[in-house]
């Protein structure tokens, strides 16, 4: 017993309770749910079987009847293009950023700290605010490109249905441009500046300094910002229903707006939760990535 | 004698009885609604008024967004918290009393001396009843017509509102006015009920029916709507604007007609700088058949109530204020008994009397208790063909498969 | 001559970056001052004409903004403290050691988070309701919100915890700490600032907690701020100025917040815990 508590206090036990106090809690809230929609994806549910466990089984029908659904391969098209098109524009945008900004010119530092503040914005708020700049009659970018002569007429980025998913990703981009600027900014002050000084006396040029150095160097920051980019931008939903509602017929609807639709406005939650699951088997794909990259930390 | 002093004794009872009310135990009553979320409604007065004036009666009411209430309220009876009366959209009604979630008021209905089925509209009361039975009551109705810009009309030497829709966008090409951002026409084509709302009686005047949507008839307006979209004679925000802010562009002059219904007269009045009137829905051919969408919404309680009988009185109790609804909140009471007063506000006294004809020609959505499903291929199919993903009949086939599929 | 103009070049194209991506920002605030006909004018003025600020105080009182402001602390500082207590232990572990074991729990943490809280939301709601945790519904989302932000604030903590050397951990027990002794003394006031920051960052995210607080808490009174704004953001909104007031009041405080501490925030952040 004096074994146990002494191992609690100066061994692994304290590690363990460090540690499994946040798994317990984590398991409870938000393992159980997941185990609760897979389980749903293979039953059969209804308004009275919610609050249930124990449904009539339903076997791979509810992933048959998802894949047959008209929209499905427009909604998978929309998933990748949003996920490829908002993570590729959060991460070069934020790369650029954190490369720029780590020049050092006159209030560098102040500046960039500007360049964070959609990270505390509400996605409700930022939605709000996007939908109005956006608006297709009324909205100021249009009027912005039409004064710079970008554009003839209006575009109507909410209805149209070439527009409508990159309007949400526009005001993604926006949303995640600060996570990605700060994480990138982190793994570039972590190189030593005497790589860079030894390169510059070896005649290397700024771009071939950031291909050999910069890069390689910052590889699993990379690994980071790149798989919790994908995580956040799954998770994304407070952005449709402020700008697109996933419409118009379905062009700039995703997987997890759509599973919210199939559970909430058709009240298919058997099907909704089938959605969901299969977005999981994606995300786990991408976190066998993050982790794969953490191989490469060195420890500071 | 012996029967008046037995009377008396009974009196008296019943007096100390209604003295030791408030003394008992209060029932509280939950009652929910989309009433009183961005503006004051029919559910939220009225449960207040409810509330002072029953001692004995505890009302908790719970303002909920149209969007959440039919999911909150499933999610909460699911889960054993659901509310004693619950006020739903109409053609969410029967997803609930078809699957015995709403409690039959059919012998209360009967026994009732405010409520009598008999005065209600029959396609209102229709959206409450399932199986011959009655799991609620209508809470107001109404339906779409066309408002029209009377000043633009005028400009543009347009005497009549449209007949048919093939004038209606003959007209909104006239109307439209680029370099004073005016569109011809407004109408809501959102992805959702709002979406339907407006479609459907399209496909009900061609001849068919929520299960019988691929009509020529429908494909032809469908046709035409695009055709506005397409030229910029109405706006491309209509695919994802909802009626309420469609008509807000008509009221600011933005657009010469708008298709929506009673419930903007009252803003109208207040915002609209210019003279307006309503005329019924166009028809597909001139002197065609007339149809038009049946709004509104109904009260029920639910059947897990453990009040049932003070439930009641609620509901007994606002059936006997429908006389107001019309001034007050500008919604039209879904009976036949009730002589709507003159406003005096010569705009919405007008308005009025177009809408109540068009009542006569509305029919409800469903009932049929898949109906979001149903509702959401007629949607889908019209978005689809507007936004040039399908042609008009090829959506409205797809549409009808996904329907066949749902109703058998 | 390049070397002295340099720097104010860069300075001045880091000024134009910030005003293109502080525009919506910009014209939160700009949109919420015009009244209720310039705000469809066309093309839009960049200034309103007649700056009405009245519509703040109107906003404030109309839509009861105090009492959901003050939820909105509430929940966020009862997800702070959670995430803070649960969460650095964990990091601390994970930053610790190097073994397949650690990699397990690393990615056990981020899967556990990767379905979008619009998912989540009804299993949790079953599962609140079973333990009867509905009747303290601000509870429930301050629980249902740590596990969602737990994971996040794991990551950036460990990155933390990693750049502690190990020397002083190792240091601090051969004088006869003890492990318990060595983290809280040691290590702990290290890490202090990365942990602080991380702390700050998950407070401003979940002062912005939307959709549990939707779906959970029913009472206005207990409501936070996002749920109000929902409530005329809906499809019917053209009361643009009336949301952008709200939208602004709501961010005004955390943004000023942000302002203040940034230096702090992003030195914390981008410099580890010690330099």
């Amino acid at each position: 017993m004096a074994k146990f508590f002494n191992s609690l206090r100066d061994g692994v036990g304290f590690d363990l309770i460090l540690v499994g106090a946040a798994m317990v809690f984590l398991l409870a809230l938000a393992g159980l749910p997941l185990v609760y929609n897979v389980l749903m994806s293979f039953q059969q549910v209804d308004m009275f079987t919610l609050g249930q466990l124990i449904r009539p089984f339903a076997g791979i029908s509810n992933y048959v009847a998802v894949v047959q659904q008209p929209e499905f391969w427009m909604v998978t098209r929309n998933t990748l293009v949003f996920v490829v098109g908002s993570m590729a524009g959060q991460f070069v945008l934020g790369f650029a950023l954190a490369v720029f900004f780590a020049q050092k010119f006159p209030g560098a530092a102040t500046i960039r700290g500007l360049f964070l503040v959609s990270w505390v914005m509400p996605g409700l708020v930022v939605g709000a605010i996007w939908s109005w700049i956006l608006a297709g009659d009324f909205g100021v970018l249009n009027s912005i490109l039409r004064g710079l002569g970008i554009i003839q007429s209006n575009i109507f980025w909410k209805s149209d249905p070439s527009f409508s998913i990159w309007a949400v990703i526009i005001a993604n981009i926006w949303l995640g441009l600060a996570f990605n600027m700060l994480l990138l900014s982190v793994g570039l002050a972590a190189i030593p500046r005497d790589l860079y000084e030894a390169a510059e006396l070896d005649g290397a040029n700024a771009w071939q300094r950031f291909w050999t150095i910069t890069l390689p160097m910052m590889r699993s920051t990379i690994g980071a910002v790149l798989s919790l980019g994908l995580i956040g931008t799954l998770q994304q939903f407070d952005l449709f229903p402020a700008l697109t509602e996933g419409g118009p017929a379905n062009t700039s609807n995703v997987a997890g707006y759509w599973s919210w639709q199939l559970s909430f406005q058709l009240y298919d939650f058997a099907k909704g939760a089938t959605v969901s699951v299969m977005m999981f088997v994606l995300v786990l794909f991408a976190s066998i990535l993050y982790v794969r990259s953490t191989r490469h930390e060195v420890r500071g | 004698m012996k029967l008046t002093k037995l009377g008396l004794a009974a009196g008296i009872a019943l007096g100390a009885l209604m003295v030791a009310g408030p003394a008992m135990a209060q029932v509280t009553l939950k009652i929910w609604s989309i009433d009183g979320v961005d503006r004051v409604g029919i559910a939220d007065t009225f449960s207040k008024e409810f509330d002072e004036q029953n001692e004995d009666i505890v009302v908790e009411y719970r303002g909920i967004a149209f969007d959440d209430l039919v999911n909150e309220t499933l999610r909460a009876f699911a889960t054993g918290n659901a509310p004693d009366i619950v006020s739903f959209d109409n053609p969410d009604f029967a997803m609930f009393s078809s699957r015995g979630a709403m409690l039959d008021i059919t012998d209360r209905i009967a026994a009732s001396e405010v409520i009598k089925a008999e005065n209600y509209f029959e396609g209102p009361m229709n959206s409450v009843t399932w199986d011959g039975k009655y799991f609620g009551i209508p809470k107001y109705t109404d339906t779409i017509g066309v408002f029209y810009n009377k000043d633009l009309f005028a400009k543009a030497g347009i005497t009549e509102p449209p007949k048919t829709w093939a004038q209606l966008t003959e007209y909104a090409e006239k109307l439209t006015d680029p370099a004073n951002n005016v569109y011809g026409a407004t109408f809501s084509a959102r992805a959702g009920e709002e979406g339907t709302f407006q479609f459907l009686p399209i496909i009900q005047m061609s001849g068919g029916g929520y299960d019988n949507v691929n009509t020529d008839g429908a494909a032809e307006v469908l046709d035409l709507w695009k055709k506005m979209i397409d030229n910029g004679w109405a706006s491309r925000d209509v695919l994802s604007l909802g009626q309420w802010d469609s008509t807000g562009t008509f009221n600011s002059g933005n657009a010469a007609m708008a298709i929506s219904g009673p419930w903007e007269i009252d803003r109208m009045v207040e915002d609209a700088k210019f003279d307006w009137g309503v005329a019924l829905l166009p028809t597909i051919t001139e002197g065609g058949d007339r149809s038009s969408a049946l709004g509104g919404f109904d009260w029920g309680i639910m059947s897990t109530t453990k009040h049932p009988d003070e439930a009641f009185r609620a509901l007994e109790y606002f059936a006997a204020q429908d006389h107001r609804i019309f001034e007050e909140f500008g919604n039209i009471p879904a009976r036949s008994d009730i002589e709507l007063p003159v406003t005096g506000v010569a705009l919405k006294d007008e308005a009025l009397k177009v809408f109540q004809e068009q009542l006569q020609y509305a029919q409800p959505r469903g009932p049929h208790p898949e109906w979001q499903k149903i509702s959401k291929a007629i949607f889908d199919a019209m978005q689809q063909a507007l936004t040039g993903q399908m042609s008009a009949k090829d959506a409205l086939d797809q549409a009808q498969a996904t329907i066949k599929g749902i109703t058998g | 001559m390049t070397r002295t103009y340099t720097p104010w070049a860069l300075l001045a194209i880091a000024l134009a970056l910030a005003a293109v991506y502080l525009f919506p920002l910009y014209w939160m605030y700009v949109t919420s001052l015009k009244s209720g006909s310039e705000i469809f004018a066309n093309p839009p003025s960049f200034w309103p004409a007649a700056p009405n600020a009245n519509i703040y105080a109107d906003v404030w009182a109309r839509r009861t903004m105090s009492t959901f402001l003050w939820n909105s602390v509430i929940i966020a500082s009862g997800v702070t403290a959670i995430t803070v207590i649960l969460g650095t232990g964990c990091a601390y572990v994970l930053a610790r050691y190097r073994s397949a074991w650690i990699d397990l729990g690393l990615f056990a943490i981020l899967m556990l988070q990767v379905l979008p809280a619009s998912v989540m939301i009804t299993p949790l709601f079953v599962g609140f309701n079973q333990i009867g945790l509905l009747n303290y519904p601000r509870t429930a989302v301050v629980l249902a919100a740590a596990a969602k932000a737990m994971p996040f604030f794991v990551v950036l903590v460990r990155a933390t915890f990693m750049s502690v050397p190990r020397e002083l951990e190792e240091a601090a027990l051969v004088d006869g700490n003890s492990r318990v002794g060595a983290f809280f003394f040691i290590v702990l006031p290290l890490a202090r600032n990365g942990i602080l920051v991380c702390a700050i960052l998950t407070f401003m995210s979940a002062f912005g907690e939307y959709i549990y607080s939707k779906s959970i808490i029913q009472s206005p009174l207990l409501q936070p701020a996002s749920v109000g704004l929902s409530g005329f953001l809906g499809p019917n909104s053209s009361d643009w100025n009336a949301i952008m007031a709200y939208s602004a009041i709501y961010v005004t405080p955390i943004l000023l917040v942000f302002v203040i501490l940034q230096r702090r925030i992003v030195s914390g952040l981008t410099s580890g815990a010690l330099k």
